[in-house]
């Protein structure tokens, strides 16, 4: 008896909740349950670890490359990280793109899925692993940028490829 | 520097704390301790979570609706710094506080409140069907019928109540 009265109770404090309510905490609540569904395709659990050689990395501009492999990462001895610049062979290319499958290319890792200490302290990680590529000078030979980039490129001299790109994190 | 909300708890995250993680669509999650991110990894919903405060809030557990809410929401229009309206607003934050942190207690009372009735309405019926134990039967027939159902007041446990209020908040 006394559950169920209980039980009455919480359910009809849930429903009016649920109705009457304008503010950004039940819109934040609605929209949880579509990220949870649409977030979970691109997440699986793996080690995340550095950019090192033979990594493959998504091409995020519109310089031909589609896929790249990591054959140098040009700082750190255990690899690249989130913003560091990598020498990588061009695995994948659309047939009529500035760069041809094979070619040798620099890349800046504008997304890399191991966490990297922000200046504050707190940490950021991404989906996936992501490179512009550049020329040797750092000047990037795509037009366009696509997906979120961190705002640490700044930091590294990469201004174009923040001026160029859609979402800056 | 801003105070963010975790994704997954609600709780704030001050500046260097937590991780973020950025989504390829560029929606960021962030995180206030690994406890949450590992929740997130692990594609658990918030609101089916019972410490986090999207369950408490869906499940009328904590107060939703109230306008003590309306002091900190997103504004879409940024407003102009007034020195007094500053000064007005820090005052006020301190009151609005107080009155929230006050009407919350009054939520969790009222909350809690069916259950002392419960447990008067158990104790009497305890009282009536096992009496037996403490009076023999044909002692209790022996005197008036009114001493088998005394009337006795059963001592709300008021005490517990202000204790689990202060653990709720």
């Amino acid at each position: 008896m006394a559950a169920s009265f209980a039980s009455k109770f919480s359910r009809g404090v849930g429903r009016s909740l649920f109705g009457g309510l304008g503010n950004n905490i039940s819109s934040a609540a609605a929209n949880l349950s579509a990220e949870l569904t649409s977030s979970s395709n691109s997440l699986f659990q793996q080690h995340r670890t550095f950019i090192q050689m033979r990594t493959v990395l998504k091409v995020a501009d519109n310089s031909g490359a589609k896929k790249v492999m990591c054959i140098q990462a040009l700082k750190g001895r255990k690899g690249a990280r989130l913003g560091d610049t990598i020498v990588a062979s061009v695995k994948e290319a659309m047939p009529n793109g500035k760069v041809k499958k094979g070619k040798v290319v620099y890349g800046v890792v504008v997304r890399a899925a191991m966490q990297k200490g922000r200046c504050d302290g707190s940490e950021v990680k991404f989906d996936d692993n992501a490179v512009v590529l550049v020329d040797k000078q750092g000047q990037p030979i795509g037009t366009r940028v696509f997906g979120p980039v961190p705002h640490e490129l700044r930091r590294k001299k990469h201004v174009k490829i923040l001026t160029l790109a859609e979402h800056i994190a | 520097m801003r105070l963010e909300f975790c994704w997954f708890c609600s709780s704030k995250i001050y500046p260097g704390h937590g991780i973020q993680f950025v989504r390829n669509d560029a929606k960021i999650f962030r995180f206030c301790r690994s406890k949450c991110h590992k929740n997130f990894k692990m594609k658990r919903n918030p609101r089916k979570v019972k410490w986090t405060k999207a369950y408490r809030r869906l499940h009328g557990k904590d107060m939703t609706k109230d306008s003590t809410f309306e002091l900190e929401r997103k504004r879409n229009r940024p407003e102009r710094y007034d020195r007094n309206v500053m000064e007005n607003t820090l005052k006020a934050i301190k009151k609005i506080d107080k009155i929230r942190h006050d009407r919350a207690a009054d939520h969790i009372a009222q909350r809690w409140k069916p259950k002392a009735a419960k447990e008067r309405r158990e104790a009497r019926k305890e009282l009536e069907q096992s009496i037996s134990l403490i009076k023999a039967p044909l002692a209790i027939q022996s005197q008036e019928p009114a001493i088998t159902v005394p009337k006795i007041k059963v001592k709300a446990p008021k005490q517990q109540t202000v204790e689990d209020q202060l653990m709720e908040e």
